[in-house]
């Protein structure tokens, strides 16, 4: 069966004990942890600022994002998320490495398949790119709604900032109901 | 913000048919499904008025059509059969019609106006059937003006 994979970017950070170098701004829009404080962090790659709260209410946390592609799935196939980032610090042991499934809507994200990986890095003294993988296999029960993904990277010792990252609409369930498109009418005749 | 619409033109002709005809349908369309399955293919003809399109319920014919699991679009076609059932038997009347085709449960649906023109009907041109409400409203009235007149000079005197 077709193994059918999905890559997440989560761009660049540091462990939370860091506060010695200077903040590298991230590559990618998101909140971020302050390595300096432990504050959430909101990070506009257009402005080059970050920005913490407005008018006294943080801003939603805005980790979804829309799919560069969608990957269409069966019940009984397997999907593998890659997650990738850039890291430079001290070697840290059994961070977590987390990926979910599921439904994103109003009231945030409903988990429906999750998986994860305890990962150690080793110690990088420049930004190196690290990746981390999980292949998930769909349920015969699979909701044509379960088309969201996120994955995220936390804890460990040293702990890093738990760092989120997903995508809307990035799967195209093909459940036990048909999805059918391009429906005309080809002909018409007495018989 | 510049919002494209292409509506595009179904190339259907008119066609004619006598009541009591059948008339076989083909659609094509595109899939996806994970299991195998059989869906149902509804098709029929339609008249509309000031209130919306409106199936003629009788003539409406369907089919089941199986689909192969498939978790790429697939094309896929299928036949159906409908009975334009005459009007005497509670069927469609003479006239022109839209034809309608759909899947149950999908938002399948694909239609054209004015497309099937139905002729044939026996009796569907005799003006005594058509003219028969108007005349018993006429020949109610004829009853109860009278009987009003009637009341009205009871009480002049």
């Amino acid at each position: 069966m077709e193994l059918k994979t999905l890559a997440i970017d989560l761009g660049e950070f540091k462990t939370l004990e860091e506060g010695t170098q200077p903040l590298q701004e991230p590559s990618a829009a998101g909140w971020y942890i302050d390595p300096k404080t432990g504050e959430r962090i909101f990070y506009d790659p257009n402005t080059h600022k970050f920005y913490t709260m407005a008018g006294g209410v943080y801003i939603p946390l805005g980790y979804m994002n829309p799919a560069p592609k969608q990957v269409t799935l069966a019940p009984g196939e397997k999907l593998k998320i890659t997650m990738s980032f850039k890291y430079a610090g001290p070697a840290i042991a059994s961070a977590v490495c987390y990926y979910s499934i599921g439904v994103y809507g109003l009231f945030g994200f409903d988990e429906k398949m999750v998986g994860q990986n305890s990962k150690s890095i080793p110690q990088y003294v420049t930004p190196t790119q690290v990746t981390d993988s999980y292949t998930f296999t769909l349920p015969t029960n699979v909701g044509n709604d379960w088309d969201d993904i996120y994955c995220k990277i936390y804890g460990g010792s040293p702990g890093v900032p738990q760092t989120l990252f997903g995508y809307e609409q990035a799967l195209l369930i093909v459940g036990k109901d048909p999805t059918i498109s391009e429906f005309t009418i080809a002909d018409f005749a007495k018989v | 913000m510049a919002l494209d619409l292409v509506l595009t033109l179904m190339a259907l002709e008119p066609k004619t048919f006598n009541a009591g005809d059948k008339v076989r349908v083909t659609v094509s369309f595109k899939y996806v499904i994970g299991v195998n399955t059989t869906v149902k293919l509804l098709a029929g003809p339609y008249y509309t008025n000031l209130f919306g399109k409106h199936m003629v319920d009788p003539c409406v014919g369907q089919a089941d059509v199986p689909l192969v699991a498939a978790s790429m679009p697939t094309a896929g076609s299928a036949t159906i059969d409908f009975l334009l059932i005459p009007k005497a038997q509670g069927g469609i009347d003479n006239g022109t019609y839209g034809l309608r085709v759909w899947v149950e449960d999908t938002n399948a649906v694909a239609e054209q106006d004015n497309v099937i023109i139905v002729t044939g009907n026996a009796g569907s041109g005799d003006m005594f059937t058509a003219m028969m409400p108007m005349l018993m409203m006429l020949m109610m009235l004829g009853m109860v003006m009278p009987m009003m007149q009637g009341l009205g000079g009871e009480e002049t005197e």
